[in-house]
Order: C-alpha cells, then sequence, then structure tokens
C-alpha cells in the first residue's frame, strides 16, 4: 500500500515542467534542424501527450521568432508541429477540451494546433499562454512568472493540494478521523478522566458478584451441612459469628448460615446498587459531552459553510451538506458514549475478567478462549462485506433529501408541466433504492448477529462439558477437580466475558458508521476557502464608493475565462449602467466586485484599495445588493427587513420601507410588519418581495448598490413602484445596475455595454445611440418589442 | 430512437414546428466536410459559406455516443460558433467519417478505467492503482463526492487532483472484487 502512497509522490515532484533558457537534450538536434537553438531559446515547456492524445514525452520550444512542438520518445525524436514564426501569429490561447487542453496560435484566421497537454500541465501551460500573449504585445517576458513554484502542488511533499494555495493535507500535519474526534473531546479531558475512574470502579464491581456466588454456593448453601443446632450462650452472639466465619464453616449453624446467606445478598445488593449509581453518572458525564461536542461541531460546521465561497455551493447540493450538519454530526456523540462506556469499558471488563478466570482455573479459561477466533474471523468478514452497506445507506438517505428538497421546491413547476406521475415514479425508485439500501444492511446483520450468538453460546455448552466433568472428579476427590461454586463462578464471569466481546465485534459495526460519517463532516471542515482573508486586513470604517477594475481576467473555470482583460473606472457617487447580451459577463462582473470570487488576473479596487486586502465583514457592509430573484428568509417582513441590520429600530425599518414604496402594502396586512413570511417570502407578490429586499438594502444605508436586474421579473406597475423606490435608494451612492430594460437606464451617467467578457462599448445613453453599435441594436430591438407588445 | 440504455423517444406533432427555428442539420446534400490547411477541419455549408478550423463535439457524449455531432468554429470575435449538427455520421462517406471522428478523437481525453487493483486512503486523498486502457497507471484524488460524478446510468467519471478524468463507463462490468473496493470508498 505504502508503495502506491511513494510511487504517486514521485510521479508529482520528479521532472520540471517549465526549463528557462534551455532546450532538453533529447530534442535539442532536432529544434536545431528547424532554428531553435539554445541561444535563441527563451523556454521549453513539458507535455505528456501528442496531437491525437497518446501518451508521450513532449516539448514546446519558444524562441526568440518562432515556436515548435516535439516529441521525445524513446524510439524517435519528431517535429510534432511547427515552426511556427511569431511575426505570422496574430493570437494565442489555451483551448479547453474535455480532459486536456490545447495551446493554439492564430494563424490565417484560423486558431492552429501547436501542442497537446493532459489537465494536468494546464497550470504551466496557463503560465506560458499569458507570457506569450505578452510577447504578442511587444511585452517582456517575466521568468519569475514562469519559475515561480507551484500553486497546485506541494513543493514539499509533492501532493497535489486540494485547492489552489491551499495547505498540503500531509505536511500540514492533519490527522485522522479517530485522532481529530479526539481532539474535539480534548476540553472535558477532566470530565472523561472522571469517566475512565469510574468504568475502572464499575469493573472492580462487576468482579464481587461471582466471587459472592461461588462462596454463598460453595460454603453456605452446601449440601448436608449446617443441620446442627448451637444453644449454648457462648456459641451466641455476633462476635461468636465472626469468629466462627475467620475459623471456617466446619462450627457454622443454621442461624450462621442463615446470617451468611442474610449478608451476601445484602453485599449482592450493595454492589449492584453501587454498580448501577455508577452506571447512572457515567451515562448523564458521558451525554453532557457527547451533546456539547456535537452542538459545538454543528456551530463549526455552519460558522465554515458561512465562511465557504459562493463557489463551493455552485458544486455541492443543499440536501447533501444539510445531511451533514444534520445526521452525521449524531454520529460523534455515539462516540462519546462508546469511548464512555462502549468500547473502553468492553475492553476494561475483557482484561479483568479474563484475569480472573485464569486465576480461577487457568484450563477451563483457555476454553473460555475457544471461540474467539471465530469472533476474529466473523469481525474481518464484517469489515470486508458488510461495512461498505452502510455508506450505501447514507447515500440512499442523502439522495432522498436532494429529492425531496427539490420537488417541494419546484412543486409549482411540477403541477404546471403535469409531472406528478414522473415525480411518484423517481420518488418510488429513490425510496426503493433506500429500502434496498437499509435492506442489505439488516440482512447482513440480520445473519451476522444470530451465528455471533451461536459461537458464543457453543462457548457455554463447552463450559458446561468441560466445568461438569471437573466438577464429577471434585465431587469424588480426585485431582484437578473443582467445587460447583466455582463453576458457577464460571458462569457468571462467562456472561461478562462474552459479552463485551460481543460488543466489541458489534464495535466494528458501530466504527464503520462513525468513519464514514467523520469523514463527511471533516469533508466539510477542510473545505479550503477560496478566498483568503488577508492576515493584516485594511479596516474600511468608512467608504466614498470609487470602483476600479484594473486588467480583469476571471473564470468560474480559471482556464475558461468570462470576463477578459475587463477594466473600468466608476467615480464616487455615480450611477452606471451595464448592459449586454444574456452570457456577456454581466453578473460575473458584479460577483468579483462584490468578492464572491477572487479574479486571477488583475484587481478591483474600491476607493482605491484592492478588495483582496479589505476586510471581507467591511467590503460587504458597504455594498447593497438587489438581486433579480430577492431571497427573503421565513421570519417577519420586520426581520426580513432588518437582516443586515438586526439592531435597526423600528422606525428606521418603517422609514426603510416607506423609501422602497413598501410601507402601504405592509400596513395593509393584518400583522403589519410583524406579519410571517413563507418559504422564500411565500404570501407576497414578486413585486411586493423585491420592494421589502429594496428596503432591506437601503436600512444598511450601503455606499455602493448593485441592482442585478432588479425589475426584470416583475410586471409593469411593480416595476414602476420598484423604479420610484430605487430613485430614493440610489441618491448619494455609487450605483451600477445591470438592466435588461435599457428605458431604465436612460439617466445613468455613464453606461458600460459587455460583449464576451469585454467592454464593447461605452458612454452616455444619447453617446451610445449616437454610435450606432451594440447599445443602439439592443434598444432598438427593444422598442420594436414594447411596440409589438402593445 | 433510443438511447444506450434503450429508452425511446417519443415525437410529437409540434416537432415540426420547432424544427423551423431548431438548429441547423448538416447532411451529405447541403454539406461538404474536408481537411484542409494545418490539417484543419473546413466545412462548407450551402447558402452559408465555408467555414476553417472547424472542430467537433459530442451534444450526448454518454446517451447518444455516436450521433449528434456539433461542427463549431471560432469567429474573428474569439467566440465560439456553431455551423450545424450532424445527426447521423454513418450517412456522410468514409473519408468524412474519418476526418470527423479524428477531430473528436481531439476533442475528449478520458481514460477509461477496466481494473481497480487497490485504492488507499491517505491525507483526504485517494490513491488509486488502476489498469486503464493505456495500461497500468496510479492516480491521486480528493476523497469528496463533488470528485466523482455519475456517468450515465450506472458509469462513474473520477477528476484526479489535476482534473484529470478517468471513466468508469459501468460499475457493473467491474469485476466483483474491484468494485466491492470501489464502493467502499466511491458509494455515492
Amino acid at each position: 500500500m505504502k508503495t502506491l502512497l511513494r510511487r504517486a509522490r514521485k510521479q508529482e515532484t520528479v521532472r520540471p515542467d517549465i526549463l528557462l533558457g534551455q532546450i532538453p537534450a533529447s530534442i535539442a538536434a532536432s529544434a536545431n534542424a528547424i532554428g531553435l537553438t539554445p541561444d535563441t531559446c527563451l523556454f521549453s515547456i513539458r507535455s505528456d501527450m501528442d496531437l491525437s492524445g497518446r501518451p508521450c514525452d513532449a516539448w514546446l520550444v519558444v524562441g526568440r521568432d518562432r515556436m515548435a512542438a516535439f516529441t521525445a520518445d524513446q524510439l524517435e525524436v519528431r517535429v510534432l508541429s511547427g515552426p511556427f514564426e511569431w511575426r505570422k501569429a496574430t493570437k494565442i490561447r489555451n483551448f479547453q477540451t474535455v480532459g486536456s487542453m490545447f495551446l493554439q496560435l492564430r494563424l490565417e484566421d484560423m486558431y492552429v494546433d501547436v501542442i497537446r497537454f493532459s489537465n494536468g500541465f494546464r497550470e504551466a501551460f496557463g503560465r506560458a499562454v499569458v507570457q506569450l500573449q505578452r510577447m504578442l504585445r511587444g511585452e517582456p517576458l517575466s521568468r519569475e512568472a514562469l519559475a515561480a513554484p507551484s500553486e497546485t502542488i506541494c513543493g514539499t511533499c509533492g501532493l497535489p493540494l486540494p485547492g489552489l494555495r491551499a495547505q498540503c493535507p500531509r505536511c500540514s500535519g492533519r490527522r485522522g478521523i479517530v485522532a481529530r474526534t479526539l481532539a474535539l473531546m480534548r476540553p472535558y479531558w477532566w470530565s472523561i478522566f472522571l469517566l475512565l475512574a469510574m468504568m475502572v470502579m464499575g469493573v472492580l464491581l462487576d468482579l464481587i458478584p461471582p466471587q459472592l456466588t461461588r462462596y454463598l454456593v460453595d460454603q453456605v448453601l452446601k449440601p448436608g451441612t449446617g443441620g446442627e443446632v448451637l444453644s449454648s450462650a457462648s456459641n451466641s452472639g455476633f462476635q461468636a459469628f465472626l469468629n466462627r466465619l475467620v475459623q471456617g464453616s466446619g462450627a457454622w449453624t443454621r442461624g450462621d448460615r442463615m446470617s451468611l446467606l442474610v449478608l451476601i445478598l445484602a453485599c449482592l445488593v450493595t454492589a449492584s446498587a453501587a454498580r448501577h449509581t455508577l452506571n447512572i453518572f457515567i451515562g448523564r458525564i458521558s451525554s453532557l459531552i457527547g451533546t456539547r461536542i456535537t452542538k459545538e461541531l454543528r456551530e463549526r460546521l455552519h460558522r465554515h459553510l458561512l465562511r465557504l465561497s459562493v463557489d463551493y455551493y455552485n458544486r455541492h447540493s443543499a440536501g447533501n451538506l444539510m445531511s451533514r450538519v444534520l445526521y452525521d454530526v449524531d454520529y460523534f456523540q455515539g462516540f462519546v458514549a462508546q469511548v464512555a462506556h462502549g468500547f473502553l469499558l468492553n475492553v476494561m471488563l475483557v482484561l479483568g475478567i479474563g484475569t480472573v478466570l485464569f486465576v480461577m482455573n487457568p484450563r477451563l479459561a483457555l476454553v473460555v478462549l475457544l471461540p474467539i477466533p471465530f469472533v476474529v474471523v466473523g469481525t474481518t468478514f464484517f469489515w470486508r462485506h458488510i461495512y461498505p452497506r452502510y455508506y450505501r445507506l447514507w447515500d440512499s438517505q442523502s439522495k432522498m433529501a436532494q429529492l425531496l428538497t427539490g420537488f417541494l421546491q419546484g412543486i409549482r413547476l411540477v403541477k404546471a408541466f403535469s409531472q406528478e406521475e414522473r415525480e411518484r415514479a423517481r420518488f418510488s425508485s429513490a425510496a426503493g433504492y433506500m429500502q434496498q439500501a437499509r435492506r442489505s444492511v439488516e440482512m447482513g446483520m440480520a445473519t451476522f448477529n444470530p451465528i455471533m450468538g451461536f459461537v458464543f453460546g457453543l462457548g457455554g455448552l463447552l463450559i458446561w462439558f468441560a466445568g461438569g466433568e471437573r466438577v464429577l472428579r471434585g465431587l469424588n476427590g480426585e485431582p484437578g477437580g473443582i467445587t460447583l461454586g466455582t463453576l458457577m463462578a464460571f458462569f457468571g464471569y462467562m456472561g461478562m466475558f462474552y459479552g463485551p466481546i460481543s460488543q466489541l465485534t458489534m464495535f466494528s459495526n458501530w466504527v464503520t458508521g462513525f468513519l464514514s460519517a467523520g469523514q463527511r463532516v471533516f469533508e466539510v471542515l477542510d473545505s479550503v476557502q477560496s478566498l483568503p482573508e488577508d492576515p493584516k486586513p485594511v479596516r474600511l470604517s468608512s467608504l466614498k464608493g470609487a470602483i476600479e477594475l484594473r486588467n480583469v481576467t476571471f473564470g468560474y473555470d480559471p482556464y475558461h475565462p468570462i470576463l477578459k482583460n475587463v477594466s473600468m473606472t466608476i467615480e464616487a457617487g455615480r450611477f452606471v449602467g451595464i448592459v449586454g447580451k444574456s452570457g456577456s459577463g454581466k453578473t460575473t462582473l458584479v460577483n468579483v466586485i462584490c468578492r464572491f470570487y477572487d479574479v486571477q488576473q488583475g484587481a478591483v479596487l474600491i476607493d482605491g484599495v484592492d478588495v483582496r486586502k479589505i476586510a471581507t465583514e467591511d467590503l460587504h457592509r458597504h455594498i447593497g445588493l438587489v438581486l433579480q430573484e430577492p431571497f427573503l428568509f421565513r421570519a417577519s417582513i420586520a426581520e426580513n427587513i432588518a437582516y443586515g441590520r438586526p439592531d435597526a429600530p423600528p422606525s428606521a425599518i418603517m422609514d426603510a420601507a416607506k423609501a422602497a414604496n413598501a410601507h402601504d402594502f405592509i400596513a395593509r396586512r393584518p400583522n403589519g410588519y410583524d406579519m410571517k413570511l413563507g418559504e422564500n417570502g411565500s404570501g407576497l407578490s414578486g413585486g411586493e418581495r423585491q420592494r421589502v429586499s429594496i428596503a432591506r438594502a437601503l436600512l444598511c444605508n450601503p455606499r455602493i448598490l448593485i441592482l442585478d436586474e432588479a425589475t426584470s421579473s416583475v410586471d409593469t406597475e411593480s416595476e414602476l413602484e420598484i423604479q420610484k423606490a430605487l430613485t430614493h435608494l440610489c441618491k448619494g451612492r455609487t450605483t451600477l445596475a445591470i438592466a435588461h430594460r435599457l428605458s431604465t437606464l436612460k439617466n445613468a451617467d455613464w453606461i458600460y455595454v459587455m460583449d464576451d467578457g469585454r467592454i464593447a462599448e461605452e458612454g452616455t445613453h444619447e453617446e451610445l445611440l449616437a454610435r450606432d453599435g451594440i447599445y443602439s441594436k439592443l434598444v432598438k430591438i427593444q422598442t420594436e418589442l414594447t411596440r409589438l407588445e402593445a | 430512437m433510443a438511447d444506450v440504455w434503450g429508452r425511446k423517444t417519443v415525437s410529437i406533432p409540434g416537432d415540426e414546428k420547432l424544427r423551423e427555428s431548431g438548429y441547423r442539420r448538416l447532411t451529405p446534400a447541403n454539406t461538404r466536410i474536408f481537411e484542409g490547411s494545418f490539417s484543419l477541419l473546413h466545412c462548407q455549408v450551402e447558402g452559408a459559406g465555408l467555414y476553417r478550423g472547424v472542430y467537433a463535439v459530442l451534444m450526448f457524449p454518454v446517451s447518444y455516443p455516436d450521433r449528434y455531432i456539433s461542427l463549431r468554429y471560432t469567429d474573428e470575435r474569439d467566440q465560439d460558433q456553431e455551423i450545424g449538427i450532424i445527426e447521423d455520421l454513418s450517412v456522410f462517406p468514409e473519408d468524412v467519417r474519418q476526418a470527423v471522428r479524428r477531430s473528436l478523437i481531439k476533442q475528449y481525453y478520458e481514460r477509461v478505467i477496466h481494473r481497480i487493483h487497490d485504492i488507499e486512503c491517505r491525507y483526504g486523498l485517494l490513491f488509486f492503482d488502476v489498469t486503464t486502457g493505456e495500461g497500468r497507471e496510479t492516480f491521486v484524488m480528493a476523497w469528496r463526492h463533488d470528485r466523482a460524478e455519475d456517468y450515465g446510468a450506472s458509469g462513474k467519471v473520477l477528476l484526479d487532483a489535476l482534473d484529470n478524468r478517468y471513466i468508469i463507463p459501468d460499475l457493473r462490468k467491474l469485476p466483483a472484487a474491484d468494485r466491492r473496493l470501489f464502493l467502499g470508498y466511491i458509494y455515492w
């Protein structure tokens, strides 16, 4: 197994992928032959395949005036493509396909493939293409950028990093799930120590009853003795009874035996009471620790989820995450319970009772151990064959949760398209999967448990045979015999020995569930925040609201840019419109200004400060966002308006609502501002929901206001109301309005027209109309549409 | 017509109307496809002109891996544009079929896993030792739900730590021991 890890590590670390000013020796002759010499070479970069995707060692050699790609296989060295002369190229790009990429040059108005590489080389070629684009623009090559250490592979151990610039899981010393869970228990060490002490006491108490039983059977209830009745005064009294007890049973009277019986029973009751009292404390303390740990873990998960970037939520379903926070965390309480009175207690009992059994009779103790190998075999079988079924059970539950979330949220759509039957079938299929997964687990358990029970039962029968034979030997006075009391004690201990062993076999069952749940919980906790906070962030108590985008390039997939070298400057207090077709990059622009994502190249500056350096909390406090589909929480209208300022006084809430033209419709509701809204604001119309969201933004008094298609999903009348509200909202703030309906931007100070991730046009409404470009075309189309609607 | 899982599709009368405003169908009657300079695919469409530097993309790579091939090109503004869709490649001459297939090979680079020899879990990463169509190899992937996605009805696509794609087209066709090993980790 270790070789796997070693091999993978070696694979990641061994080869430099970019050689500055060098041509690899293996292809030097071929490169020279087409005019690429070490004197003219700028850099060489390695690839892992030829143009048809066949794996091979390939190199792209970039010279001052030309470039070419070569294969450097052992058998032959040949030119893959080129040479391509720089002066003939107009553009260069990395073109993403499924699972690989091409570096392409634009020649004769076509993109020509230069070299192909697998996704593992994207980082190196990503850097190379940036430098090559600089060269095409006549800018100098940055050797530092090419030689910078990898951001996807750990420089120390060579393991791939879980995210860009993320901590290496190996070098950061991250431990296993059990060790990390134990670390969660660190604040409760004293309580756990107390638990352990109580458990030791409990085990000692458990050892007492069988010994008392043995004494009772062998000494007190011994057949054929205890018939005589002593009547003399010297033989009566408690002191005399103790004397006889110390001397031995030979001189015991019937009364003595009765007293002993009562005394032993009293001791048994006391031991039992003490044991159960201990159990009460153990249970209560472990519950206290367990519930606290799960609460803290849930809070920690929730805190982490709040910090995770928007990108994370694009990749994970809500149902899946809900399942982890709601159900998986419960396994951690189980872990504490197992530590407290499960695993550890059972181990102690097995060790303690095993020792006593061997002290009492080593040969009989060995017979007790006979079923143990079968138990080991059974447990191994369990791990191999039954444990993976738990994973599928969890998966079925998670998929069911996802299905239900989607179905309940989209119920109107289901009805509108009359897809009830299809949804029924989908649910039935998910329910079937869940049934099958649960049945698989339970059937496995239903087979496993009785087999193990039979194995333990056999152990008991073996003791009856071996022990019974020894008792008979003892009765006949033969050597190696034991008393009936000893056999009874053995049976008492055997039950206590097999019980924990049985529990320990089931422990694997529990560990399985815990490990899978733990993996899912720690998977969330280990997810990298793709937006790191600056260690010394700039705190902005106030803001003017100037926005600048400086050569911004950004894509949700880093190798597929949506925004391409965008630059714009928006002065504080200006009203700026952003227009463009769907997919032109308008909303992406907003996402990078709000720093929901970090740009890959360039910078976004607010009041001259890079947003990556501003404390995220300050940045978001100064930006108000009104979206096309306003999201309202299941709470009162007042609580929704005051979401960004929970301490806002009622008067401010009403002022904000008034300014947002929401006050009047709220006032008409029987419960006014205390009206409880349903899921996502149900109970209000689309226009009303939008006005509540505007009031929410207004109450926070943001210096920068972003309106992302704020009026596009409402009717004309509502739009008019919202427009009026926005007039209040925009006063004295920097406003960035993305609008579908261009009429709403007539009064904008400046308008940017986006097209394919670039700014295609900019100017005032009149200037853009006069230019007769994209904007003018869009206005004409909308005017025509309005005419047709009329 | 049925997809790879045998699911049948049904057309309704309105489909013809929809077709009028739908995608452009590329057929041997209206399209000439050939390889030109730099061995790139070129495409001449009747009434639309010549497109150079064309590439092919599968519209249903899992459901219909041999049908619905979109021919595309990058325009002068660096925007990818669709020329039209070949619904059935088999109706084209052999040389065209070969050229389009060569173009498709360039678009997809996925290693198909035939055997899983070992999986080791360390540091939240899974270290795979597998046999693919290219021989025995190892790769590392994060043990995360978003790195192993469904592929068709009962397949999985694994994305390694560097985003390379490894496909198991049908889990049911893996040897039982390999499948059990795989499901022990990738159970979703």
